[in-house]
């Protein structure tokens, strides 16, 4: 069944293209990991699909309405987790998942069992009675997870979850991600931290300037681009080592040498690692290997020539 | 009924929106313990002591700036960090931004009857007719939220409209000529006079004191007819905002 669904949907803000006729599915039970760099449209997207922004152009659909999918009835069985921590710092932990599940109609014994339910599922529930001023960031975001979480939605939409949070909590959040799959959860999971995709998502859409680029499971796009196998050497000798020698080898289109490490660049599937290696143990100890499978950051710099993180973030 | 659901919160965070209390609350207590402790004993020419003409003013002018919390609610809760979470919760923002107003509003008469207390039994000061008092708290509280909604609603830069917001009570404050005397013409006398809800509400209340009560309900009036004015003006420009 398709949960959401975004057909030919032009977003212009004035001159500049922000969602540029983007064709779009989700299907139930999948987590579509939304990957691209800072302002790809990924908030955009978001914003169009849950109708806080009108579509210049296109058909949106949610749970199979097409006619009105931002009604009351298709709200409640959304849950979305804002970018920016948006809870009540006057409020306990508690009292903001109160707020919403009252918001989405829950009362009584109900709304109590949920809330706990909810706190517990991030981890909060020794906090429950604390104002989140005092959190920590990563405390901050997973209450800000939980506020979304106490209706059950059946497609829950996160943006940017683990912007600027410490390791520890970005683990907890992603195991969260995980056990919401397991419950059945619709999923859609934007990032430019192409990790958490690949940990987390069961097909990936990859956007940029307002496009979707490519999309398929973690492994079909980087089958895409497997076309170069990558493998480094760190010996006892580097220097004495003929990389003339090694470059003669078939299939081997780069041989580069730093410190003491030794890199060759082949074609993939040429199979010749152990010709590779028996040079350089011909002339040198090998003291270790490490071959380098191509990962989505690859596969995005193939695709669109740029880097999904600017340096330093 | 949902949106009933949230009104205690927003009480709560009123509640506990302690730079609110302070300016609101605190701030009050602190001047008229100090204005009671310098007019103490001073009369003026009808015999009355000068303190209970301070008192009331100082109560009904922080009514002017009980509409801050209302405007902050509502930015951060519909306009800003919360808007896109709110936009997707199945309820009626715009009912939610009303009870934000009203529930704002409840909170600073609540503030202004903690402050007649005080006066009265701490203070020694003597409040003739507390109803008629509190129904004009009621108006001047009423009419400070509406006021900043619409700064909300109208200006896009919050921090512009929060500095309206200080315009609107400061100015009003000003224009009763209780830092310093206006300019003697027919603007400011309007300005100081029938055109200040700050004046009118203190005139009200000084009329139904001397039991000048068609006068009273005139002043009082004038400052209804503002609210519900006002009103209007709140629906037509918080709906094109919420849409």
């Amino acid at each position: 069944m398709t949960i959401a669904s975004m057909q030919g949907v032009l977003k212009r803000y004035g001159s500049y293209v922000a969602l540029d006729y983007i064709d779009l599915d989700i299907y139930e039970g999948e987590i579509v990991g939304l990957l691209g760099p800072n302002g790809a449209g990924k908030t955009t997207l978001i914003q169009t699909l849950t109708g806080m922004l009108p579509a210049d152009k296109g058909k949106i659909s949610l749970f199979g309405q097409s006619q009105n999918p931002f009604s009351n009835a298709n709200k409640e069985k959304l849950g979305l987790v804002t970018q920016e921590v948006a809870i009540f710092e006057e409020l306990t932990a508690k009292e903001c998942l109160h707020f919403f599940a009252g918001v989405y109609g829950l009362r009584g014994e109900e709304k109590k069992r949920r809330v706990a339910e909810a706190l517990e599922f991030v981890g909060l529930t020794d906090q429950a009675d604390k104002i989140p001023h005092k959190f920590s960031g990563g405390m901050k975001r997973r209450l800000n997870i939980a506020c979304a979480l106490t209706h059950r939605p059946k497609f829950l939409i996160m943006d940017e979850p683990t912007v600027g949070i410490d390791p520890q909590s970005r683990n907890h959040i992603l195991e969260s991600v995980k056990k919401l799959r397991d419950q059945g959860t619709t999923l859609l999971y934007t990032t430019h931290y192409m990790e958490e995709v690949q940990e987390v998502a069961s097909r990936v859409i990859i956007i940029d300037q307002g496009q979707v680029i490519k999309e398929g499971t973690v492994q079909q796009l980087i089958q895409t681009i497997q076309h170069e196998e990558k493998v480094k050497f760190d010996v006892s000798d580097p220097d004495i080592i003929p990389l003339d020698k090694l470059e003669k080898i078939t299939g081997v289109r780069q041989v580069i040498a730093s410190g003491s490490q030794i890199t060759v660049i082949s074609a993939a599937g040429t199979g010749n690692l152990d010709r590779i290696l028996s040079v350089v143990k011909e002339y040198s100890s090998v003291l270790g290997i490490q071959a380098d499978k191509p990962n989505l950051e690859d596969v995005f710099l193939t695709l669109t020539g740029k880097q999904l993180r600017d340096k330093g973030e | 009924m949902r949106v009933l659901s949230t009104t205690k919160f927003t009480m709560l965070r009123l509640v506990r929106n302690y730079i609110g209390l302070l300016l609101l609350l605190i701030v009050p207590i602190v001047m008229l313990t100090i204005f009671s402790l310098i007019l103490s004993g001073m009369t003026n020419e009808e015999g009355n002591p000068y303190f209970n003409e301070t008192a009331l003013t100082m109560v009904l002018t922080f009514q002017l700036f009980g509409g801050s919390s209302v405007m902050h609610y509502l930015n951060y809760d519909l306009f800003t960090l919360n808007r896109e979470r709110m936009f997707v919760a199945p309820f009626n923002r715009t009912m939610y931004a009303l009870s934000i107003m009203i529930f704002g509003s409840i909170f600073s008469v609540l503030l202004g009857i903690v402050l007649m207390i005080y006066s009265q039994y701490v203070l020694g000061m003597v409040w003739n007719n507390w109803a008629w008092t509190i129904y004009l708290i009621t108006l001047m509280s009423v009419l400070s939220s509406i006021v900043c909604v619409i700064f909300t609603c109208v200006v896009k830069k919050f921090k512009l409209a929060g500095r309206l917001s200080e315009i609107y009570g400061v100015g009003f404050v000003m224009l009763a000529g209780l830092f310093f005397p206006m300019p003697q013409n027919a603007v400011f006398d309007f300005l100081g006079s029938y055109g200040n809800p700050l004046t009118l509400s203190i005139g009200a209340v000084r009329a139904g004191g001397n039991g000048n009560w068609a006068e009273a309900w005139l002043q009082a009036n004038i400052v209804l007819a503002a609210i519900v004015t006002l009103f209007l003006v709140m629906i037509v420009v918080g709906r094109k905002r919420l849409k």
